[in-house]
């Protein structure tokens, strides 16, 4: 049953799908280009910003698109400490640091998810009314929801800002220069732990932005981060560890070969798609659409 | 130099051969049959993560895919046995070798792939492997295969109620992968994987041909993997996909051998001692409550351990540095 | 085949370990195990079925005046007063967990009976172990047609099961076909998991059998980011009747994921699970005006039978929800099998078997609108009849079948 319509809007699913992806693995690559670490607790970092829009949205009955900010800030905050009290001492591990980051983050996943379902509960939560929640925007025959298509935007937006942040702004080329040599900008007065702690905070903060709009349309509970924690990973390694500009494209691929896939093979098999996309690009460049070399 | 070396190697050999004579005398003066399991569990993912260390320790390509062999084991025991009545010694000696070739083919495009383009590409694979069992008809889909027991008998290796068995077996397959480690540690074979692990431009300079030597680790460590899921399938008598190849299992044989010392011969050992008893046990007492407890203790041990001891528990016991080869 | 010395002697330990185990609790306390999952992706059903068995709990041991066994008098009388102790363990939807944690429960807490266990697959290796040792499994709330045809002796599901459930969903079908409604195409939508698999199937044969087409069978990945281009499908094939076996999770995302592309299916006929959760109906509840649902459960029996908005109310001090299809089957579980040990009066896995397969409990004296509980030869009890409910005005409706219905059936939904 593939007639035209079906194919666009399809596409169109996945390109909105595939911003929302590369908003939420932004955070990701850009902690690993800062400081080649990789964030394996990233999904929870998610999952606390969904949470935080939630409670927000509860208790104050505060519409994720105005909560959206404070969730960023907070996350931005829960990052920095993360990086201050764990990862600051794994990535100073004489032995394996490599390793070492990847299970100090682990650990701190399943601990995140063990103090979500103790404080939480394990129930399904879900912000029922806001403003765009449910609401779509139909152009001929097409349908765009517009929780997404804000999603969309704050991607854009944020790929924007980041790419201005980073080149533009002191505070970026202090990022950049210390990823390139963490002594070099010793010297130079820099403290390498405050650029590294505000790196964190803000890869939590972006992810904080995606849990917000997440929020009007998907469902809540302690282990919703591992749905997104793969696909996140292979985001960010599709485009190339490290390259911001390369985890937009990253995700803007993986959800149109997600929607391609399920177009042709049965819709549980539709990850393979990606997946073999993934294998397929690395096979061919080991670094990444745009990872450097 | 050389005196003292093969005198450490002679050493650590009576040590594993008193250990296993020790483990061995366990079951028999603690019958309980929860402990005797957890036991199996411990010995089994020692038979693992020894297994995982040779590709990923000692040749320093870190795998977070080694569910597909495990997978891969479990399924080809299960389905020659169900099928066509295949005893499951062949089974596990099939899905092993089966596994080997696999991990060659993949090997060859994947090698080429570094640090986290690598892990990524293996989680990534075995993620589809466990999509498509999922999606196959024949080998049962999401049903999985349920292994018929009709009472003890070894040639159909099933005992419904006695861990004895299994606890034999599963000890023998962990002194065996310790003894192929120990084996390959002082062989060619693990002199061009340290080569590998630390420099491959430089060990590709002194001749080590790093290709074939990152071949021969995947295929050793996934051929023991597989037996050790060939083994689960018989253990647990029915297997599904998401209970045999799903990331956990990945994870779990990883971590035992961080915690315990990547990369050394008794790490993956004395990792697998503590992980699995205290995952069993705090699952057990503190996991019925439903409030997440549990994640957090266990959760929490990992963090500390891993930041405390990046070198593995195993450093705690090193007196001297090992002699410089 | 010849038999080695070894075989002998393992022979041997192997019966001394099938010996019944004799220390079980005498009389004061008769102790009993849940196997749920308390941790993971499904630990909201766990902890709701925990608060399901404690009400039963206090049924039993407390002193009520209910139609249903054992409620009246405190215990079990049948063992001289003796009260019921529940020990919870957490399988994590793990059948390897499952079948240590049942071991544990069984040869270190001694318990005389086992009930599980949600997740189909766990109940498979569960309920082997109990036959190896001995000891009666009740699957309270496993709807895998598969379960019970394994000839197992000690297997017992009171409740429905996928086959069952579905055949009512076509039984209704034919009925509302007959009065002129328009159904000739559906659309499967099912996860790919046991339960979503065995539903999917179910269906699928029962269509083919009765006449209908099937428009799309969709087969989608439990948790999946994304739910569109499935819903892309399900929209393409506009079916008159859309038939959902998705957990909570996936439902709401399914729900929510229609509306934004503008689905509006005709009927939804969902195969329990997510569809009774009170999780999904305060998530996307507007939305979901006539939504069909089978069950095995439904408060309208309240105005029949008073006790079971009484025992409602005790649920609900608990855990804030109302009975759903899950928690009613797991609360009757219980009161099933604590029925068949005070009879066999005795903690004995052979004796509490023999009162199991002559259980035999009119359906007035449970909270479901089953006829009786008996059981089967293959411990499946047939009588134990679904209703299809309807979600009208915040609540549920019986309307099939036409004996237990209180409202005729809105179609098409809003």
């Amino acid at each position: 049953m593939l007639t035209a319509e079906t194919i666009i809007q399809s596409l169109a699913s996945g390109l909105l799908m595939g911003l929302l992806y590369g908003l939420i693995a932004v955070g990701l690559a850009l902690i690993f280009g800062l400081m080649d670490v990789v964030n394996f607790a990233h999904g929870e970092f998610l999952m606390i910003a969904m949470y935080a829009t939630f409670f927000l949205f509860g208790f104050f009955a505060l519409d994720p698109l105005l909560s959206a900010p404070l969730v960023a800030a907070a996350l931005f905050v829960f990052g920095a400490v993360v990086y201050l009290l764990i990862v600051r001492f794994a990535v100073r591990a004489k032995a394996n640091a490599g390793m070492v980051q990847i299970f100090s983050t682990f650990g701190l996943a399943i601990v995140m998810r063990g103090l979500a379902q103790f404080f939480f509960t394990p129930d399904y939560r879900s912000v029922t009314h806001s403003w765009l929640g449910g609401k779509t925007v139909s152009v001929a025959g097409i349908f765009l929801p517009q929780p997404q298509l804000m999603g969309a935007a704050v991607a854009i937006a944020a790929f924007g800002g980041l790419y201005f942040f980073i080149n533009r702004t002191d505070f970026g080329r202090a990022l950049e220069a210390t990823r390139e040599d963490a002594g070099a900008v010793a010297l130079v007065g820099i403290d390498k732990n405050r650029v590294f702690a505000l790196g964190w905070g803000l890869g939590a903060a972006l992810v904080g932005l995606a849990g917000a709009i997440m929020a009007m349309f998907f469902y809540i509970y302690p282990d919703v981060g591992a749905s997104f924690a793969l696909i996140s990973y292979v985001t960010v390694a599709l485009g190339g560890f490290g390259s911001v500009f390369g985890a937009f494209a990253g995700g803007i691929l993986v959800g149109l070969v997600e929607a391609v896939t399920a177009l042709v093979l049965p819709p549980s098999l539709k990850s393979v798609g990606i997946y073999a996309v993934y294998l397929l690009v690395v096979f061919i460049r080991p670094r990444g659409l745009f990872g450097s070399m | 130099m050389d005196q003292n070396f093969a005198k450490r190697r002679r050493r650590e050999l009576l040590t594993a051969a008193m250990l296993v004579a020790a483990a061995a005398v366990v079951p028999l003066l603690v019958k309980d049959a929860y402990y005797q399991n957890i036991m199996v569990l411990t010995l089994m993912y020692a038979a693992l993560s020894q297994s995982w260390n040779i590709l990923s320790g000692y040749c320093g390509q870190i795998s977070l895919g080694h569910a597909l062999y495990f997978g891969l084991g479990a399924y080809t025991t299960a389905l020659l046995f169900t099928k066509f009545g295949v005893l499951p010694w062949f089974g596990m000696l099939g899905g092993g070798v089966i596994s080997a070739v696999m991990a060659m083919a993949l090997g060859y495009p994947c090698f080429r792939l570094r640090g986290h383009y690598f892990v990524i590409a293996t989680i990534v694979i075995a993620e589809t492997a466990l999509l498509l069992v999922q999606n196959w008809d024949w080998a049962g889909a999401a049903l999985g295969i349920t292994i018929p027991m009709h009472g003890d008998n070894w040639l159909t290796f099933q005992f419904p109620r006695s861990k004895l068995p299994y606890f034999y077996f599963a000890l023998v397959l962990a002194a065996v992968a310790w003894f192929v480690t120990w084996w390959l540690e002082d062989s060619k074979w693990g002199f061009w994987w340290r080569a590998v692990k630390d420099n491959p431009e430089a060990a590709e300079s002194l001749g080590v041909v790093v290709f074939n030597s990152k071949m021969g680790a995947a295929a050793v460590s996934a051929f023991f993997v597989a037996v050790g899921g060939g083994f689960y399938a018989q253990f647990v008598s029915y297997i599904d996909p998401e209970s045999v190849m799903g990331f956990q299992f990945s994870l779990k044989m990883a971590l035992a051998a961080v915690l315990g010392g990547i990369g050394t011969l008794w790490g993956p050992l004395l990792g697998a001692a503590i992980l699995i008893p205290i995952s069993e046990l705090t699952s057990s007492h503190i996991g019925g409550s439903g409030r997440g407890v549990d994640l957090i203790v266990y959760g929490s041990l990992i963090v500390l351990i891993s930041l405390a001891r990046p070198q593995g528990l195993v450093s705690l016991f090193s007196r001297k540095k090992a002699p410089a080869r | 085949m010849t038999i080695s010395r070894r075989d002998v002697l393992l022979g041997g330990a192997a019966a001394a370990a099938l010996a019944p185990i004799a220390s079980r609790a005498e009389a004061s306390e008769v102790v009993i195990g849940i196997i749920y999952p308390f941790s993971g992706a499904s630990a909201q059903q766990g902890v709701d079925a925990r608060k399901a068995y404690e009400t039963a709990l206090d049924v039993i041991n407390g002193d009520h005046d209910f139609e249903l066994p054992l409620a009246k008098g405190e215990g079990l009388p049948g063992l001289g007063g003796a009260k019921i102790r529940l020990v919870f363990a957490d399988h994590q939807g793990d059948p390897q967990k499952g079948r240590g944690e049942t071991e544990r429960l069984i040869t270190q807490d001694k318990v005389c009976a086992v009930i599980g266990t949600y997740h189909s697959a766990v109940a498979v290796t569960v309920s082997q172990v109990c036959e190896r040792y001995q000891v009666p499994f009740l699957s309270a709330d496993n709807s895998s047609p598969s379960l019970h045809r394994r000839g197992l002796k000690f297997y017992f599901r009171p409740a429905a099961h996928d086959e069952m459930f579905s055949a009512a969903m076509f039984d209704f079908f034919d009925a509302m076909k007959k009065k002129g409604t328009k159904i000739e195409t559906l659309a499967l939508f099912h996860e790919d998991t046991i339960f979503g698999t065995d539903s999917g199937n179910a269906q699928a044969k029962l269509a083919g059998e009765r006449g209908y087409k099937i428009a799309a069978d969709i087969k989608y990945r439990n948790n999946s980011p994304s739910l569109s281009a499935e819903v892309q499908q399900l929209k393409a094939a506009n079916a008159d009747v859309l038939m959902p076996s998705s957990y909570t999770t996936d439902g709401i995302l399914l729900v929510k994921t229609m509306a934004e592309l503008g689905y509006k299916p005709n009927a939804i006929v969902a195969q329990d699970a997510g569809f009774s959760e009170k999780a999904l109906y305060d998530a996307v509840g507007d939305k979901l005006e006539g939504v069909i649902s089978r069950g095995s459960f439904s408060l309208d029996l309240a105005a029949k039978r008073p006790m079971v908005g009484k025992i409602n109310a005790l649920f609900k001090e608990r855990s804030g929800k109302d009975l759903n299809d899950l928690t009613s089957r797991e609360f009757m579980g219980l009161i099933v099998m604590a029925d068949a040990i005070n009879r066999a009066k005795s903690t004995d896995g052979d004796k509490i078997r023999e009162a199991l397969v002559l259980t035999d409990i009119p359906g007035e004296q449970t909270i479901m609108p089953w006829k009786r509980v008996k059981f089967d030869e293959m411990g499946q009890n047939n009588d134990a009849d679904p209703v299809l409910l309807q979600y009208v005005g915040g609540k549920f409706v019986t309307i099939f079948p036409p004996q237990a219905a209180i409202a005729d059936a809105i179609w098409p939904m809003k």
